[in-house]
């Protein structure tokens, strides 16, 4: 296992990092912002990310007039000497140093990296970090640790706590064609494998269930293909329902009667709703509860103002109101009055184990996606309510609520600083641990996202990012955020990722693990069994 | 500083513009003289020094008897020049100097200190280079006087010299082996130890001793002696021309009424150096033998000389007779001077055999220093101190 | 080889007269002074780089003159004057960068200075390899000493080296890095090191200079 020195600590703080001087034979260009490198103190090895990289000159001439047309033996003899780099590295967990003559209880028998409480002396040494050192923190493969992906320079697994990462909410970042639903799709499928929470997904673009083609052009499986019967489709689209060989368990519908209030003020920019449409809704609410919208629908001209007569509403405003909420009442999927049961009964297979996920088909307008996600939420937040409560008084494992992990994308639309007060995401995103409930919000715009919600993320898995707003916003409250910062901007717009928080023990990039054959196999799924040829055929060449 | 820089400065500006109007009448003269050297029969002249020799007032003045060559082809007009002959192809040249640190008079302890250089140069195939040097402090009695037993005559001042150029000889004399191929023994001065002419003759044999037996040894072994007298000062040659000149006695110029009075005065002031100025490089004059008193000590070891341009310079080279009569002797030293002499880095040159030998007898003022000091602590150690006289101490102190 | 012998000696360094006239060591060459052992402790080996070579007169006050003729001129000269390798003498500086004791190597000043008079003598090619096989000693050539820039000879050091290790790449480029690190303060100085080190710009034919041949053969010890 080769320890390639790279350079000695010559300064430093604890709270600002340290000072590498390079060697002469390291080349900046062989390292990069983020790096997982290793400084090894006299009594702690301390892991840490390069944060940065400085050119340096020992006389400040050769920078005013650099030598031209110089010989290479000149050239060479100067860089590293002369002109030299520094590299700035930033502890994030230290490892007691033990007795190196008994490396078999190495990984075993002591505790893991600590926080870091110290740094080291000068010309303590800078190296690359080894595969063990990758396994000292990160853990290895098995157990609730799930493999995400590789070291950029290394083929060893790196690990997600995923136990740990369900007890929060979480989020997938970066910016469009960094592969988010891929990444997505890997988490939730190693949360599937490792049962340490259900998944409701909300599919606003078909991705999860079945085949997908990639932006490159090949075929990956769905969840349902891997998991089978592990997981649960359910539609809004009933056409997709009726579709050979992607078998939908439930189609859905949504009552009128199940619209409420909040969801219609979520959805004022869809609608075009008035600033008054939230006063009339109340006055509609008061006089009809439940069937309000259904009211508010069937209403003629003259039912309309002897409303408005008796209720106090404006006439004009209850008008516009009817007018645009009757876009609600022209989706498909909507029907005047649907029971609550079915929703119940989600939230009932999901106790049982099962993955929910919910395709929306052809109805994947933001209005849609909004409406539904957010009702459905709502619904599930309250059962799940329902049973913390019970759990909390018979205090009986059996009626312990699993743990139920919810994954929504374009968040922003549930979580921006405007309406996370009011959605049932935003109360989860900020309190609904406690309920067992946690998110897996996946956006492109991550500044979009209010910043408490943002801040209350367990863990964050994020693509590569430009905007500055973005990478901010995806740092919100985290520590040592300038080597992030630079880690973040330097990321490849494929397969790697920067993931940082409450599972991972420090930030950590990675190329992320193929979602091919062999992965799926690894999630147990019945691929290449001789007798699957025919699946496999389908899989290969479509549906016919 | 007592020494008046103005008014020396004064005196060197009219010095300078004397000689300057001096000059052009000298040249003139010369030319005269010259055409006087050229128009005179060697064996004409001969016979008119001898005839003068015969006379019973001796001659006031060195004269210089023009020699009959060793062979017919060599010049037997007095302006006659022999062209240098060319060096054999492998040969040496051993050259010796002596320098010396005189017995001080101001100190209690009486010694002097010579210190005999040599170089043996060899060119050819295998160059080849030998310096030494060789010193020896002479306190002893029969070091410090002639007459040692008598305490009588210091060797000092030219008796010193003397004693130097007998020392220079004799270490030369050790320094030759036996060589496949001609050398040349050169000294830095006459070989006419003439200085010792004003001491008594005792004196004179006891010095010339060692110097004629080491001539004697040179015939013997067949290595040529020649004495390099650079910027000489001899007039022997101009001296013969107004013994030609002097239609009376030479001592009687005060009632000379000859038409060539004038020449003749004027040739009083012209050394042969000047006379000879005409030799072209390289060239060789006429054989002389001298007139020079002292060359009757040296008995069989007569003393012949010529004058010879060595480019740049008109010097004297004295040579034992026995070299002087031999055709091939003679050719090699005129050859190997003049070789010497092109060798040599310096203008006018110089022959870099005796340089070599001076800078290896060379004393320089710290180690006369140190020599002193040397001596003063051995002496010490011995419980004799070193006393100086008042003068000397107070040269040394300097106080102020 | 015994190259020469101590004439002036010092804590950083010797002056060695050289038993070839016109042919000092190479600037930068790595040369030894074996000191024999005593009783009880044992010998010393101390190293030094040779960092400049002279020739002029032997007696100070006498300076070389011009010698050339039409057609004696350069070699020839010492074939004519053979007095020349008598009165000219070549010397070399050496700094001092270091010794063994006990096999002991040690890249510092030895604690005395080596004895005059002493032979110094090439560093054998094992020694050389074992020697430069640590790059302390190259700031001990930093230290001005001489009229040679330092740096200058430092780059001959390392170029000496070089050579002497066979072309070693990978030592000229630890070398090259350690001198960056030494003249880190001092980008100019680096460069004039590294460019006169750099094996790329000089070929390898020059640096082994043609010196005037010595006409001293066999010399006298």
């Amino acid at each position: 296992m080769s320890q390639r020195s790279l350079g000695l600590v010559v300064d430093g703080t604890f709270s600002g990092g340290l000072t590498v001087r390079l060697n002469a034979d390291t080349s900046t260009e062989q390292l990069r912002i983020g790096n997982f490198v290793v400084v090894e103190g006299e009594r702690n090895r301390y892991f840490s990310l390069i944060s940065d990289i400085h050119l340096k000159a020992t006389d400040p001439r050769l920078l005013a007039d650099p030598p031209r047309d110089t010989s290479l033996f000149v050239a060479r003899t100067l860089a590293g000497t002369s002109t030299y780099a520094t590299a700035e590295v930033q502890p994030m967990l230290m490892l007691e140093k033990v007795d190196e003559s008994e490396p078999r209880d190495f990984l075993e028998e002591r505790s893991g990296p600590q926080p870091v409480r110290t740094i080291p002396m000068h010309f303590a040494e800078l190296r690359e970090a080894t595969e063990l050192d990758f396994a000292t923190v990160f853990g290895s493969e098995g157990g609730a640790n799930f493999a995400m992906g590789t070291p950029l320079a290394m083929d060893i697994p790196i690990c997600l706590q995923l136990d740990r990462f369900v007890e929060r909410s979480n989020g997938i970042f970066g910016q469009s064609g960094t592969g988010k639903s891929f990444l997505a799709r890997l988490i939730i499928s190693g949360v599937v494998k490792t049962k340490v929470a259900v998944n409701l997904i909300f599919d606003m673009h078909d991705e999860y269930s079945f085949d997908k083609e990639t932006e490159d052009g090949h075929w990956v499986k769905g969840l349902r293909q891997i998991f089978g019967s592990q997981v649960l489709i359910y539609s809004l689209d009933e056409r997709m329902a009726r579709r050979a060989g992607r078998n939908v368990d439930v189609t859905l519908k949504i009552g009128l009667n199940q619209i409420e209030e909040a969801d219609i003020v979520l959805l004022s920019e869809e609608l075009n709703l008035r600033q008054t449409a939230e006063a009339t809704i109340g006055l509609l609410r008061d006089s009809f509860r439940d069937k309000w919208l259904l009211k508010l629908l069937q209403m003629n001209g003259e039912e309309l103002n002897n409303f408005c007569q008796a209720s106090g509403a404006h006439p004009a405003s209850m008008a516009a109101l009817q007018r645009n909420l009757k876009r609600l009442s022209r989706q498909e999927y909507v029907v005047d009055e649907a029971p609550f049961s079915t929703l119940d009964d989600m939230v009932e297979a999901l106790d049982r184990g099962k993955h929910v996920i919910l395709q929306f088909g052809r109805h994947n307008t933001v209005l849609d996606y909004v409406l539904v996600s957010n009702l459905v939420t709502r619904r599930v937040r309250q059962r799940y309510e329902d049973k913390t409560r019970r759990y909390e008084e018979t205090q009986s494992v059996a009626d312990k609520p699993r743990q139920l992990m919810i994954t929504i994308e374009e968040a922003h639309k549930f979580l921006n600083p405007n309406v996370a007060g009011q959605t049932t995401f935003g109360t989860i995103a900020r309190e609904m641990r406690k309920y067992n409930v946690t998110l897996l919000v996946i956006d492109q715009r991550p500044s979009g996202i209010d910043d408490e919600v943002m801040s209350q993320l367990g863990t964050r898995v994020s693509g590569k990012l430009t905007e500055q707003r973005d990478i901010e916003a995806v740092l919100t409250g985290v520590s040592n955020r300038s080597a992030l910062r630079g880690a973040l901007a330097s990321l490849d717009t494929r397969q790697q990722i920067l993931i940082m928080g409450h599972a991972v023990p420090m930030p950590i990039m990675m190329r992320t693990r193929q979602y091919d054959e062999s992965f799926y196999r690894a999630m147990g799924a019945r691929v290449g069994v001789p007798r699957d040829a025919e699946v496999d055929i389908r899989d290969l060449f479509g549906d016919d | 500083m007592p020494l008046k820089l103005g008014r020396i400065s004064q005196q060197m500006q009219d010095m300078a513009q004397t000689m300057a109007h001096l000059l052009p009448a000298e040249e003139n003269l010369l030319e005269r003289a010259r055409d006087c050297l050229r128009s005179i029969r060697a064996d004409a002249l001969c016979e008119k020094l001898e005839w003068q020799s015969r006379q019973p007032v001796r001659m006031p003045w060195l004269v210089a008897m023009p020699r009959s060559a060793p062979q017919a082809a060599l010049p037997t007009g007095l302006a006659d020049t022999a062209a240098p002959p060319s060096v054999p192809s492998t040969f040496s040249v051993v050259g010796v100097d002596a320098s010396s640190i005189p017995p001080d008079r101001h100190s209690s302890v009486h010694y002097y200190l010579v210190n005999v250089g040599y170089a043996l140069l060899t060119y050819g195939r295998e160059p080849d280079a030998i310096l030494e040097a060789s010193s020896q402090l002479c306190f002893r009695d029969e070091d410090l006087y002639v007459f040692p037993e008598k305490r009588d005559v210091p060797i000092e001042g030219t008796l010193l010299s003397a004693r130097m150029e007998v020392e220079a000889l004799h270490l030369l004399q050790q320094a030759l082996d036996s060589r496949p191929w001609p050398t040349l023994a050169l000294l830095d001065g006459p070989l006419i130890l003439w200085t010792l002419q004003s001491e008594t003759q005792e004196v004179r044999r006891a010095l010339l001793q060692g110097f004629l037996s080491t001539m004697i040894f040179l015939k013997e072994t067949g290595v040529p002696l020649a004495g390099y007298v650079s910027y000489t000062g001899s007039r022997d040659v101009a001296n013969s021309l107004r013994v030609w000149l002097c239609q009376g006695q030479p001592n009687e110029c005060d009632r000379c009424a000859s038409d060539d009075r004038e020449l003749c005065l004027a040739l009083a002031k012209i050394r042969d150096r000047e006379l000879y100025a005409f030799l072209a490089d390289g060239e060789r004059s006429q054989l002389f033998g001298s007139s020079s008193q002292i060359l009757e000590e040296y008995g069989e070891q007569r003393v012949d000389f010529f004058y010879m341009n060595v480019g740049g310079e008109i010097v004297r080279v004295e040579v034992p007779g026995w070299v002087a009569s031999d055709a091939d002797l003679l050719s090699f030293v005129h050859a190997a001077i003049y070789d010497q002499c092109q060798r040599s880095p310096s203008v006018p040159p110089y022959p870099p055999v005796l340089q070599e030998a001076h800078e290896q007898a060379a004393i320089t003022a710290p180690e006369r220093r140190l020599v002193e000091e040397m001596l003063e602590q051995a002496l010490g150690q011995y419980g004799r101190p070193v006393v100086r006289s008042a003068k000397e101490d107070s040269k040394r102190r300097r106080g102020v | 080889m015994r190259i020469g012998e101590i004439v002036e000696t010092m804590s950083t360094g010797f002056v060695a007269e050289s038993f070839e006239l016109n042919r000092p060591p190479p600037l930068g060459g790595l040369v030894v002074v074996r000191l024999p052992g005593a009783e009880a402790s044992a010998g010393m080996d101390v190293y030094a780089v040779v960092t400049y070579g002279q020739t002029g007169g032997l007696d100070p006050s006498r300076r070389a003159v011009r010698r050339s003729t039409d057609t004696v001129f350069d070699g020839a000269i010492y074939q004519e004057h053979p007095e020349l390798t008598r009165t000219l003498r070549t010397e070399f500086g050496a700094a001092l960068v270091g010794f063994a004791v006990d096999d002991q190597l040690r890249q510092h000043l030895p604690p005395q200075p080596p004895p005059l008079h002493f032979s110094v003598q090439t560093a054998p090619a094992g020694e050389l390899q074992r020697f430069t096989d640590h790059l302390q000693y190259l700031r001990l050539l930093l230290a001005p000493y001489g009229q040679v820039s330092p740096l200058q000879v430092l780059a001959a050091n390392v170029r000496e080296v070089y050579q002497h290790r066979g072309q070693d790449d990978v030592w000229l480029s630890a070398a090259a890095r350690e001198i960056a690190t030494l003249l880190k303060n001092d980008h100019e100085s680096l460069l004039t090191v590294l460019y006169a080190i750099d094996p790329g710009q000089v070929p390898p034919s020059v640096e082994r200079g043609q010196v005037p041949p010595s006409a001293r053969e066999g010399a006298p010890a």
